[in-house]
């Protein structure tokens, strides 16, 4: 403590004298600084005016040229313009000049054009967007004139506005990061002198101290940043991790609607992962065939043809080879079916008996094989191989560790000592790369499997080594080739490791990737994701490595395993949601036919059966894993879980669609109709789309006809013009005649919030025109710059149509629809539903014809009105 | 507006005129009652560098100047339409160099007068609403664009009648839009300014396509695939409030809101993130009296100088190229009706 008090007393004492020195320094530099400025900006001034002077020579010799030209065609007297039409005005040499009033003696007349309705200019729309953050006017301020005395009118309309400070962060130039580094370098970072900077620059001191301690990193990394730099140019988009590669997709592809850059969801949105996983697609074992030369099935096939070529070189075994590979493949694919289950046995045995070396794999990574192995003659061959192959990658790897515990083994295994022995000798050199002594050795290992053959062995070796290199000419050759890129492959090798260091860590994720989509199925997986990286042979070998030496690879089996935990404790949470009894009787005995099970969800029920006319609520996919419990927020939120919620199908709190048969979906029979949605081929059970003109094959039928509830995801609109009104501005006419609810098109716009659109209607008031829409209790559509023709359609207190919301896959629409039937071009006309006294004076509907609202206000969509 | 930061302080242009230049009054014509809005001289075709025009309520005119300072009225144009009220009026012409008049104003229809046949030429209607200013395109004389109050600006080929491209939407001007112009080089690129306060740069090299396409199009205009350019390339806000006039001084540009002063100030784009950067002001030409919106000032062909009106009819000219800027003469004029000073070559 004393020697702190002293310490300061001395620091304040030096700098009571350095502190005039300082604000001298301080002005010194900025006049230094300011003089460099004057003459930059000299120089700047320079450096364009010869720009400009270019740049005018050039425009002269253009402007002239053509003078030449046209005076060579025409004769120069015939310069069109020069032709008097009126008097010479005044003369040049009198200092004061009166005014003469100009006297044509002709004047042309500009013919009449018919002028077209103001309107500002927009962005056609077929889809909503979400307003870009910088479109907002919340917090702007607004001026405005007047339009006859051009005098100023500042809007700032709220007391919001002046309350939002702008907190900006001082933006530092380049004098003031010289004076600030300049002084503290000299003076150091005592507080006087951060003091006097901050005071001198006229902004916080802690913003001058971050400035400095960013100033000093920049200073001090600048070199080591620079040679980083040209590092990270040079690194090759395959050195990246795969979550740093899908980390644009992530955040850039929207789910929902299936594309990049949604401007309705946005980007960045909350990944929900379905607790429910799609099934493997997969093709019948039976049926296939291989994918390339280089799948693992042509190895087999390869290799029993090349068996008897190799016949020779090999002491009379060739024969045993071949039969006994049949033999693997035929019980590879008959045994498909027993698969998972006798692997599970195999891999529980072999964790008794793990007295080896191997690095204890995972439980999770053998019993999420054994979920995710599907019928896949991968998983089949692995399993079979499985024991050996474990031990096999091992001998490869932690070769000196493994011979010892190989000793141990069974005699089974002896035959593995012959061959860790020739994967050190003949392979290695053989070989184009690591991987495919793997692929060797483990095809090796599934026969030896069955026939412990020594001889066997080395026969395969170099059968496999031609399979390799589709060479069917003797297997000398081959050894020489591969001997040259071994040297290579050596040098990124040093320890002779295996196929593990060869694949970059993009690809191994992008295995797993495959792994977790395809299953087991090294074909789909080396042809989706791993094209021109990986062979469809060196995935397989690779899938027989990983599931069993890396454990730490196993990140999709492991997440699966953190899921379906996840989803245990989620059962363990969970609680039933109270399902109000009372509220499905009543609502069943509300005419509506259909059961409880087909219809959604008890506050849908609860707003149906009311009649009220709720504002509808914004869905938000949930995250919850299988059953929404009580936190799931959209329970919380009043909505229906949709099919982008996290949650099961099974989830209480789910829209399950429409059973409909014969209603075609159109009528409140329909419980997707009666709660304002429209069905959802991916939830309801008979709605379903046809494709093209049917060549592609149709869904068996399971209703009686197309369903009518899907007009606005189908775009199944009409052709809307648009024309000078009959009643005001600009008008929406239709193309095409047609009748009652018929769907005409959508209103689409830019999705604002509440109070964005309180704020914009008051500037649109003053225009006098409103584009405003309420969508539900966060949004409002805003058609003003962004829209479709649909937008002109006029307000009528006795219009033809009628806008409804709709709830469209999560998304809230707008769609009009007919209200009676409307003739070919006539001009279309709905209710803006505004308030009483809302309504701009031609929209007021006349005495005496007031129509109760309320009667027909059920679903009925209503235009936004500021507050 | 933020304090201006130590190292970026623009250099501002003293009051005292420097007398380098005497200017006269030559001359002084009336057209009947209504104000004039504009007054241009023909910079695009050197034969006429003595003629100029101007508009005012529903009439245009052209004039020549003749020795001596005498000035010969040519033509005059009346729109049929009482109520059209022109406030902006450019040079132009075909391929062939036949001068155009481009007219434009409160009705938002483009008159397109071919002066030397004296008649119309072609009208554009598509225009929302009322059009503030038109300018040529000096390299290429057939296109012109227009600044209007529907929000956009738009690029049309005067030859033959085809909107070429919108500039609005996604990044566009938020309100009325007051200003626009050329650049005096880079073909691709113009400036616009408006009631948005801000000044917004646009690239047109992606649509060039488009523009030549213009020049061979046989079929209708309306059939023309016009296309909307949404984003700037750059959008500076060096105002605090509506920018009603903006000029290219080379690569830097000269604006002026109603802040009493023109400010040059170089943009300094991000090459990463279009749209974004820098502006850098580098020089100040105060005009005093000068805080009413909708005065334009003018350069003359060699970007030497500038001309101001301001609320009380003098007219400042300012050097533009001189550093710090000095002000070239300070003249009493009579008349407000002029927002233009006529910028003669001679």
């Amino acid at each position: 403590m004393v020697s702190r008090a002293s310490d300061s007393s001395s620091k304040s004492r030096q700098s009571n004298d350095g502190l005039g020195n300082l604000t001298y320094k301080l002005n010194q530099l900025k006049k230094q600084v300011q003089a460099e400025r004057v003459v930059s900006v000299k120089d700047k001034i320079e450096k364009n005016r010869k720009k400009i002077e270019n740049d005018i020579s050039q425009l002269l010799s253009t402007t002239s040229r053509k003078s030449v030209i046209f005076a060579m065609d025409n004769g120069f007297g015939n310069m069109p313009l020069c032709k008097y039409s009126g008097f010479p005005q005044g003369l040049g040499d009198r200092d004061y000049v009166n005014s003469h009033e100009v006297v044509l003696s002709t004047s042309s007349k500009l013919s009449h054009v018919q002028k077209i309705p103001p309107y500002t200019t927009w962005i056609f729309l077929d889809k909503n967007q979400r307003m870009a953050e910088d479109q907002s006017v919340v917090g702007r301020r607004r001026i405005y004139y007047d339009q006859h005395g051009s005098e100023a009118l500042v809007c700032s309309d709220s007391e919001e506005d002046i309350i939002e400070p702008e907190e900006e962060k001082h933006e530092f130039s380049d004098g003031e990061d010289r004076i600030l580094w300049t002084v503290f370098e000299e003076h150091g970072l005592g507080e006087e002198v951060i003091n006097a900077v901050s005071q001198f620059i006229g902004i916080a001191t802690s913003e001058v101290q971050d400035r400095y301690s960013t100033l000093k990193e920049k200073y001090d990394g600048k070199n080591l940043k620079e040679f980083e730099d040209a590092g990270h140019e040079r690194g090759i988009a395959l050195e990246k991790s795969l979550s740093a590669a899908l980390d644009s997709f992530d955040n850039l592809f929207c789910r929902r609607c299936l594309l990049f850059d949604c401007r309705l969801h946005g980007c960045s949105q909350t990944l929900i992962n379905p607790s429910e996983k799609q099934p493997y697609w997969s093709e019948y074992e039976d049926d296939r065939k291989p994918c390339s030369n280089h799948c693992y099935l042509q190895a087999f096939s390869l290799s029993l043809s090349l068996s008897a070529a190799v016949q020779d070189t090999v002491e009379g075994s060739a024969g045993n080879i071949s039969s006994i590979i049949t033999n693997t493949e035929g019980t590879l694919l008959h045994c498909n079916a027993e698969v998972p289950g006798a692997h599970s046995d195999i891999m529980a045995g072999e964790r008794c008996n793990s007295k080896r070396v191997l690095p204890v794999t995972s439980e999770a990574v053998d019993s999420s094989e054994v979920a995710i192995g599907n019928e896949n003659t991968d998983t089949s061959m692995q399993s079979l191989g499985k024991r050996k192959a474990l031990e096999l990658n091992d001998s490869v790897k932690v070769f000196d560790e493994i011979e010892e515990s190989l000793n141990k083994k069974q005699k089974k295994l002896l035959p593995l000592d012959v061959l860790t022995a020739s994967s050190d000798g003949i392979p290695r050199p053989d070989t184009k790369s690591g991987h495919h002594v793997g692929a060797i050795n483990d095809n090796e290992l599934q026969m030896t499997s069955k026939n412990t053959i020594k001889k066997s062995v080395s026969a395969k070796v170099v059968s496999h080594n031609n399979i390799e290199h589709n060479i069917m000419d003797g297997a000398k050759d081959v050894n020489k080739e591969p001997e040259m890129k071994q040297s290579f492959s050596k040098g990124e090798l040093p320890e002779g490791v295996l196929c593990s260091s060869e694949w970059k860590p993009i690809e191994k994720e992008l295995y797993l990737k495959g792994v977790e989509i395809f299953g087991r199925n090294s074909c789909l997986i080396a042809r989706n994701l791993l094209s021109g990286l990986k062979t469809c042979m060196e995935v397989s070998t690779y899938m027989r490595d990983s599931s069993s030496s890396m454990p730490h690879k196993s990140v999709a089996p492991s997440s699966f395993l953190e899921e379906t935990v996840k989803v245990d404790t989620d059962y363990a949470e969970q609680e039933m949601p109270a399902r109000p009894r009372l509220l499905r009787r009543r609502g069943r005995a509300r005419k509506l036919k259909y059961s409880w099970k087909s219809a959604g969800h008890p506050s849908i029920w609860k707003r149906i059966a009311d009649g009220k006319n709720q504002s509808c609520k914004q869905y938000t996919p949930c995250g919850c894993q299988s059953m929404c419990g009580k936190q799931c927020p959209c329970l919380h939120n009043g909505t229906c879980c949709e099919k982008y919620c996290g949650c099961s199908k099974s989830c209480k709190n789910r829209f399950r669609g429409c059973h409909c048969a014969k209603s075609q979906c159109r009528s409140r029979q329909c419980p997707c109709f009666a709660a304002g949605r429209e069905c959802d081929p991916d939830v309801c059970r008979n709605c379903w789309v046809s494709c093209g003109d049917g060549s592609l094959g149709e869904p068996p039928k399971r209703g009686d006809g197309q369903c009518g509830n899907m007009r606005l995801l189908l775009r199944q609109q009409q052709r809307i013009l648009l024309a000078k009104s009959d009643v005001a501005g600009w008008g929406a006419f239709l193309k095409n005649s047609v009748s009652k609810n018929d769907y005409l098109g959508e209103y689409t716009g830019e999705l604002i919030s509440h109070r964005e659109a309180d704020k914009r209607g008051k500037i649109y008031d003053r225009a006098n025109s409103s584009f405003l829409f309420d969508l539900n209790d966060q949004y409002v559509l805003d058609a003003y710059r962004k829209g479709d023709k649909l937008k002109f359609a006029n307000h009528s207190s006795n219009p033809n149509c009628f806008a409804k919301v709709m709830l469209v896959a999560g998304d809230h629409r707008v769609g009009i629809f007919a209200k009676e039937h409307i003739e070919a071009s006539e001009e279309l006309f709905y209710d803006y539903r505004y308030g009483p006294d809302q309504a701009p004076a031609w929209a007021r509907k006349p005495e005496g014809s007031k129509r109760e609202d309320s009667s027909v206000s059920q679903g009925r969509a209503k235009k936004h009105q500021s507050h | 507006m933020a304090r201006t930061a130590i190292g970026c302080e623009p250099l501002v242009g003293s009051l005292t005129p420097s007398k380098k230049r005497e200017y006269r009054v030559t001359n002084k014509l009336q057209e009947g009652k209504r104000p004039l809005y504009a007054v241009v001289f023909n910079f695009i075709d050197s034969r006429y560098f003595n003629v100029f025009a101007t508009v005012g309520g529903n009439r245009v005119t052209v004039y020549q100047c003749l020795e001596g300072g005498v000035i010969a009225a040519l033509q005059s144009y009346v729109d049929e339409d009482k109520e059209e009220s022109f406030y902006t009026v450019s040079w132009a012409c075909n391929v062939d160099g036949i001068p155009f008049l481009v007219a434009g104003g409160i009705n938002g229809i483009i008159r397109v007068i071919d002066v030397s046949n004296e008649k119309l030429h072609k009208s554009f209607v598509g225009h929302g609403d009322s059009i503030n200013e038109i300018r040529t395109q000096p390299l290429k004389p057939s296109l012109v664009v227009s600044a209007s109050k529907d929000e956009s600006v738009r690029l049309w080929n005067v030859q033959t009648g085809i909107c070429i491209l919108i500039f609005a939407g996604a990044g566009g001007h938020r309100n009325e839009v007051l200003s626009v112009d050329f650049h005096p080089s880079d073909i691709y690129r113009i400036a616009s300014c408006g009631m948005d306060n801000t000044v917004k740069i646009w690239s047109m090299k992606e649509f060039w396509t488009y523009v030549e396409k213009s020049f061979t199009w046989t079929d209708l205009p309306s059939k023309f695939p016009t296309k909307y350019v949404q984003f700037p390339v750059f959008i500076a806000s060096v105002h605090s409030n509506y920018v009603d006039c903006n000029r290219w001084l080379g690569d830097f540009i000269l604006s002026k809101s109603v802040d009493n002063e023109i400010v040059l100030w170089e943009p300094k784009m991000k090459e990463q993130s279009p749209g974004e950067g820098t502006a850098d002001i580098l020089q100040k030409y105060p005009v005093p009296e000068c805080d009413i919106w909708f005065i334009k000032f003018s350069c003359d062909f060699h970007y030497n100088a500038a001309a101001i009106g301001n609320r009380e009819g003098k007219i400042f000219v300012w050097e533009l190229q001189s550093s710090p800027p000095v002000l070239i003469a300070r003249l009493i004029c009579f008349s407000l009706h002029v927002k233009y000073n006529p910028q003669s070559v001679y």
